[in-house]
């Protein structure tokens, strides 16, 4: 089977029904999606497929054709992820760091989708878990890359 | 499987009691079997063995005999009425607390007429009335099994909570007379040999009707073959809908070829569904162990039930009408709309698709369109048990809602699931979903396969 | 988040004061590297080690490249809070090098590392800045004077006459300066100065403590590139998943399907474990399918079995209603004047019970373990851990293996919240080594989501029976806390000590209000659920428990809650600091109802509390929707003496909020059957960015003692926001979590 990473044909033999996610991390040792709970709940696993967010431990590799998929490890060769990861170096958004990889892809999604999303709009697409608990700096750093200040980033 | 019938004899035993007023003599007495004197049968031959054991697996006796974690055929499920519970049978040959005692005419009797060896009538849970349809052969065949194949376990059955006079079972006699079929199955000679197949596995060893036919006033099914057009229609069981199995583009199979439904019951998925609700059960335990040939006549039989156009409607068409309204900024004004993206599009998708035959379409999909929104609700609350495949779990199931989701929120994603995509099944109301929401369980997430031996 | 006792020794630099405290970590086996969690520590040693200057090791903590890039070997394990970052604020301080030109890592277990005044090396109890800070402070500044000294050689020159500049040494008189990388070759191969000789900075002097200096690890954490444990993989590693026993102590009586499961896909071998069956694989996903895939019989735990056994009725429900109808005189834990004297002359007696609920830590990271057996007989194992001195004993009396021959690789943790102490039921590494012993290759085991929510440990239950007593103006006189609960550390040893586990009580007892007759004691009941420490451990729910109770007796002598603690505190001027700026923070005290700009019924709470050697006071502003309690606005000051870092005092308050209001809102672990009910994150739902509200925080530096700074902005955080929803009610509210509890009507 072949996919489509990254720019990069990767040619994987496993069963149509494999997870991405697992395809991504125990086949291609591209670790930097991660494996939160495996059931759509947490969103550590997103990726990009085709500019959409997209959880990969519920995306079985036989639905993906030729579809392009893009992970963290390239987010900083997309123009907006990179700026994405620019905010959230601006705004110090991870703490421990293992629901950011699908943080950022789920906010590049979303700047992809609504270059100027609203707090409502984040609010409804920014649904990754995040036990950590930064939100607020989520927010802000969205906020930020949306051109205004919002409501989500004031503090104090 | 497990619970399926549960909820049956609550209504059969008031309502057969009504009819109580017989002879002593008739509500007693043993009804015939075709085995009457027949001697010892001997040891039985491997072959018949293999039989009676493959039999088992159509009849899927281990559903209600066997609980999980307990040993093989030692009964104890408990079946929860609003009279109190009952506890399905020890089946092993043991003789004190199991069926090490009977016959093979007892055995007969118990199995396709419902009643035990001590004249004791049985439940309807038992499907005896589907059961009439068995072939002497495979009734042979099954009884050799359980009394060589099964490993005997001495277990007490475990009385039932339902208190007098509610427990008096003889009324069942006159249910028995009124509904249930006592002829074995005899074949259409109109039909081909793999259409009689099917009909025999469908009406009969696979009781599909036990779930799938509606119901009467005495909680009778309205229809136990093929002639009847009430016959496997679909109907709400135990908190459920097992939706038709009849020709019908929206609420059935009309959409299904014979392939799809063959797919369905060998691997528990095809492109339009996956097996969920009290169907997991009976495929994890009976339908994928059907062979070939007879999961092909099981299909072949059903696509030659007709459908009902008119109850049914125009069949659907997908309508791509929600993809723009699941844009962020136009979701928020929709009710469910939200929800959906945020909780079930990841894996049935922003277009109701769903992905292939590892999660099923929402768009098109029967429990989208029939009325009855139980099943919807039910597996939102509860997620999906496990569907094992060839002793292999599926890769993707469906999480447990109640826990994250209003009554509300449930009901409005519902509604909008029912409504888009050239869905047209009713609305869901946050009554419904408060309702099953108290009367179910969440799905267990692990592996549940009941042991046969 | 840690063993409560730790901090009692942690906070008293000589001698250490034992008798607040009850269990603590051993350092009794130190020497070895022994780490024991047990009963009954000899002082001796713990007093021995503290006065022993730690740290001094420098060439074991720093290197320093030809790029002047400093490596620095953390004795703290980041998981989030940002210890890499202020040891590098630290250390570079006295170092005089940028916190930016450092790349810090974990430090491996072993003596060098030890640098906590109290002899010890864990990271939990909200400790590392505060226990850690003097020593890593002198380490930095010796490894400064070692370069100078250095440059001395070098230059040729007196080395008074030396200063530095960030990286750099100076000899101003000749106009000369040599970068640190240059230097460090020869440096670090100098003896390690006198500590007694080096001097450190005044604090006026300091460039970076106190400065919200970027995190050093941000950027690999927002582009995927730090290695979990999860993520570690070496040469010819294998993949494994178990499945447990669905009870605690059932063991495995057969495997109905073994061959099969052996000959599912991609699988190499199966296991039987204690407790457990495990299969090994070429890649995760086809171990963990296999290991679902058993069909296991398991069978009840024999009599003589040690463990703690999950019985198959065991419900929370049931045990619920247990610790409520728990009466007992309890054991005194904290008295002061006589309670039943002032019960007794009150005006007015108020009783009522309140309860706490089970609750997960769900970080996000699975557990997991790698483990390697190498040629030479060693072992490496890569494991989360806040502790790995522990671990590393722990796998030498597992392994029989000695000390040096284990490797502990510490990996970034993806979240922990006390998850990662030494659990003995509730971490992969055993089962990894074990299966890297029977495969003779390096095993990798993964956790399942619903394998991690079938084994965690749990924060405790409990029940509080309160009853206080009014005088005739409705000022609480007499104060009575009798909890019928297990601590954890209790839990964790399976048995009692000779005295009460203060991780039980803290927040119950520790309290500041001017209350002349008071008394908690603790009625133990123990329970068969495994419990661990949970961010901010027993003030985590003891301060929920007795700042509703404070409400309710406000309500009930017709005080205002919040001059009420203010009264209560008139004496204690840190406190009433504190509380006065956590309500100018919010624009004033206003209690409500009131009616809100977007029209919605809104009221204000209140909560203070004294966790970990800091002082928090939280207010939250709350309203209904649908039926569901909404938190729209947290205002919370804290006090943690002295902060190193005030952009990650910031976050972490953010991130305790979250936590605090997931608790409060939403959390709660029910068993059924012996059996946790929910296996993942669809049945024990978290907190999401949609109910986190706007939060304000104040930072006070009153120059006090310093204390912790990533537990202590929790606990106030569940009274806030109950109290406030007891005023938007009328209602009551005595136990969490709010969404058990129907505001429809
Ligand atoms: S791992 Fe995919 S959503 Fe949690
Ligand atoms: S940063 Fe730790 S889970 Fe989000």
């Amino acid at each position: 089977m072949e996919l489509t990473i990254n720019g990069v044909q990767h040619h994987i033999d496993v069963e149509p029904d494999t997870p991405l996610l697992w395809v991504l991390r125990d086949d291609l040792k591209m670790t930097g999606t991660k494996y939160g709970c495996g059931l759509a709940q947490c969103g550590a696993c997103t990726v990009l497929i085709n500019g959409n967010a997209a959880r990969s431990c519920v995306t079985p590799v036989g639905e993906l054709g030729s579809a392009a998929i893009t992970t963290i490890e390239a987010i900083e060769q997309d123009e907006i992820g990179q700026r994405v990861v620019a905010a959230w170096i601006r705004h110090q958004v991870p703490q421990c760091g293992y629901c950011q990889s699908g943080q950022v892809m789920a906010a590049t999604s979303l700047l992809k989708q609504t270059p100027h999303p609203t707090d409502d709009d984040i609010r409804a697409v920014m649904v990754n878990l995040c036990r950590c608990g930064t939100y607020n700096a989520i927010s802000a750093a969205i906020h930020d890359l949306a051109g205004d200040v919002g409501q989500e980033g004031a503090k104090k | 499987m497990t619970n399926r019938l549960k909820k049956i004899f609550a209504v059969v035993i008031p309502a057969s009691t009504v009819l109580a007023g017989g002879t002593a003599w008739f509500v007693t007495r043993l009804p015939a079997s075709s085995f009457e004197n027949t001697g010892s049968q001997g040891e039985p031959s491997a072959q018949l063995m293999a039989r009676g054991e493959y039999v088992s697996r159509l009849t899927d006796c281990v559903a209600c005999h066997s609980v999980p974690g307990g040993a093989a055929y030692t009964g104890g499920l408990k079946m929860v009425t609003p009279m109190g519970a009952i506890f399905a049978t020890n089946i092993t040959p043991d003789r004190e607390t199991g069926i090490g005692a009977y016959t093979l005419a007892d055995f007969d009797r118990a199995l396709r007429s419902g009643v035990a060896k001590d004249g004791h009538r049985l439940y309807p849970a038992m499907p005896y009335p589907s059961y009439a349809k068995l072939s002497d052969d495979d009734v042979k065949a099954l009884y050799a099994y359980f009394m060589k194949g099964v490993p005997a376990v001495h277990l007490e059955n475990r009385k039932s909570t339902i208190p007098w006079p509610l427990n008096m079972r003889w009324p069942l006699a006159f249910w028995n007379v009124v509904f249930a079929p006592s002829d074995v199955y005899r074949p259409d000679t109109s039909k081909d040999a793999q259409w009689n197949r099917g009909a025999y596995l469908v009406e009969g060893a696979g009781h599909c009707g036990a779930c799938h036919t509606p119901r009467g006033l005495a909680f009778n099914e309205k229809g136990t073959d093929r002639h009847s057009a009430a016959f496997v229609s679909g109907a709400l069981i135990d908190g459920w809908f097992a939706p038709s199995l009849r020709n019908d583009a929206n609420t059935g199979l009309g959409r299904w070829s014979e392939d799809d439904v063959f797919r369905f019951l060998k691997t528990g998925r095809n492109d339009h569904a996956v097996v969920f609700g009290s169907m997991t059960e009976a495929f994890n335990n009976s339908t994928q162990f059907f062979s070939d040939d007879d999961l092909r006549a099981v299909a072949h039989y059903l696509k030659s039930l007709p459908g009902n156009a008119q109850r049914d409607g125009t069949p659907w068409q997908y309508e791509p009408t929600q993809a723009k309204a699941l844009q962020p900024a136009g979701r928020q004004g929709i009710p469910g709309a939200q929800t959906y993206m945020a909780k079930c599009s990841f894996c049935h998708g922003a277009d109701g698709r769903g992905q292939w035959e590892w999660v099923p379409p929402l768009a098109g999909a029967a429990s989208s369109l029939v009325p009855d929104s139980s099943s919807s609700i039910n597996v939102t609350l509860n997620g999906s048990g496990r569907v094992v495949a060839a002793g292999v779990p599926d890769s993707y199931r469906m999480p447990s809602y109640r826990e994250q989701l209003s009554d509300r929120d449930i009901a409005d994603v519902l509604t909008f699931v029912r409504s888009s995509w050239g869905n047209r099944g009713a609305s869901v109301t946050a009554a419904e979903v408060k309702t099953l929401r108290k009367k179910t369980r969440p799905a267990d997430s692990g592996v549940v396969v009941l042991k046969i031996n | 988040m840690r063993n409560a006792s730790f901090d009692a020794m942690a906070m008293s630099d000589v001698p250490v004061n034992l008798s607040r405290r009850r269990f603590m970590l051993s350092s009794a086996g130190i020497a070895a590297g022994a780490f024991v969690l047990g009963l009954g520590v000899p002082q001796r040693s713990a007093r021995a080690e503290a006065t022993k200057l730690r740290g001094t090791k420098v060439p074991a903590f720093l290197e320093i490249r030809p790029d002047s890039m400093v490596r620095l070997q953390s004795p703290f394990v980041e998981g989030g809070q940002g210890t890499f970052t202020a040891m590098a604020q630290i250390v570079g301080e006295e170092l005089d090098a940028d916190p930016a030109t450092f790349v810090v890592e974990n430090a491996p277990p072993g003596d060098a590392y030890v640098v906590m005044d109290n002899g010890m090396r864990i990271t939990g109890g909200s400790m590392s800045i505060r226990n850690g800070y003097s020593a890593m402070r002198r380490l930095g500044a010796l490894a400064r004077e070692m370069l100078l000294q250095a440059a001395a050689r070098q230059f040729n020159v007196p080395v008074e006459e030396l200063t530095t500049q960030p990286g750099r040494v100076v000899h101003a008189a000749s106009g000369r300066s040599v970068a640190y990388g240059d230097l460090a070759h020869e440096a670090m191969s100098l003896p390690v100065p006198n500590p007694a000789n080096v001097k450190l900075k005044e604090p006026e002097e300091f460039r970076w403590i106190g400065a919200p200096v970027p995190r050093v690890d941000v950027h690999d954490k927002s582009t995927g590139k730090v290695v979990y444990t999860v993520d570690v993989s070496v040469e010819g590693m294998l993949h494994a998943a178990v499945q447990h026993a669905p009870r605690l102590g059932m063991t495995i009586q057969g495997v109905r399907n073994e061959d099969q499961v052996r000959a599912m896909k991609g699988v190499h071998s199966t296991h039987r474990l204690p407790g457990a069956f495990a299969v090994v694989a070429e890649r995760w996903w086809d171990a963990k399918r296999a290991a679902e895939a058993a069909l296991i019989d398991w069978q009840e735990p024999g009599p003589d079995t040690t463990m703690r056994v999950m019985p198959a009725d065991f419900s929370t429900e049931a045990f619920r209603k247990e610790l409520a109808d728990a009466h007992g005189p309890g054991e005194d834990a904290e008295t002061r004047g006589d309670v039943v004297r002032g019960l007794k002359n009150a005006h007015t007696v108020v009783e009522a019970t309140y309860a706490s609920q089970y609750v997960n830590h769900a970080q996000l990271e699975p557990p997991s373990a790698l483990a390697r057996f190498n040629p030479d007989g060693a072992l490496e194992v890569w494991v989360p851990n806040q502790a790995p001195d522990m671990f590393r004993a722990d796998i030498a009396k597992r392994t029989g293996l000695p000390v040096e021959k284990i490797i502990i690789h510490s990996q970034m943790l993806g979240g922990f919240f006390g998850r990662h102490f030494l659990y003995e039921t509730a971490s992969p590494y055993p089962q990894a080594i074990t299966l890297a012993k029977e495969t003779g290759r390096p095993v990798k085991l993964i956790w399942s989501r619903e394998e991690e929510f079938l084994r965690d440990t749990l924060r405790p239950m409990a029940a509080v029976r309160f009853r206080g007593g009014l005088d005739r103006n409705g000022i609480p006189v007499a104060l009575e806390a009798v909890s019928a609960t297990e601590g954890p550390t209790e839990g964790l040893n399976n048995k009692r000590g000779d005295r009460l586990d203060d991780s039980a009580l803290e927040g119950l007892t520790g309290k500041s209000y001017d209350i002349p007759d008071r008394r908690i004691a603790q009625h133990f009941v123990k329970s068969p659920v495994m419990l661990g420490y949970w961010r901010s451990v027993g003030n985590s729910m003891n301060d929920f428990l007795y700042e509703t109770f404070l409400d309710e007796l406000a309500d009930k002598g017709h005080q205002d809650p919040y001059e009420l603690r203010l009264h209560l505190l008139r004496d204690n001027r840190r406190l009433t600091t504190l509380l006065k700026s956590v309500a100018d923070l919010s624009g004033g005290w206003k209690r409500g109802p009131f009616t809100a700009a977007d029209g919605s019924r809104r009221a204000r709470g209140i909560g203070m509390a004294s966790p970990f050697g800091s002082e928090a006071a939280a207010i939250a502003e709350v309203s209904l929707e649908n039926g569901r309690v909404r938190v729209h606005e947290v205002w919370e000051a804290i006090d943690p003496g002295k902060v190193v870092n005030p952009a990650i005092v910031e976050a972490q308050v953010n991130g305790a909020i979250a936590l605090g209001l997931s608790q409060v809102l939403l959390e709660e672990t029910v068993y059924e059957n012996g059996m946790p009910r929910a296996r993942n994150y669809d049945g024990y739902p978290i907190l999401a960015l949609n109910q986190m509200p706007r939060v304000h925080v104040k930072i006070i530096e009153s120059g006090e003692k310093m204390g912790g700074v990533g537990e202590p902005p929790l606990p106030a955080i569940p009274p806030a926001v109950v109290n406030a929803v007891s005023t938007l009610t009328g209602r009551r509210i005595r136990s969490m979590p709010l969404s058990r509890h129907d505001f429809a009507s």
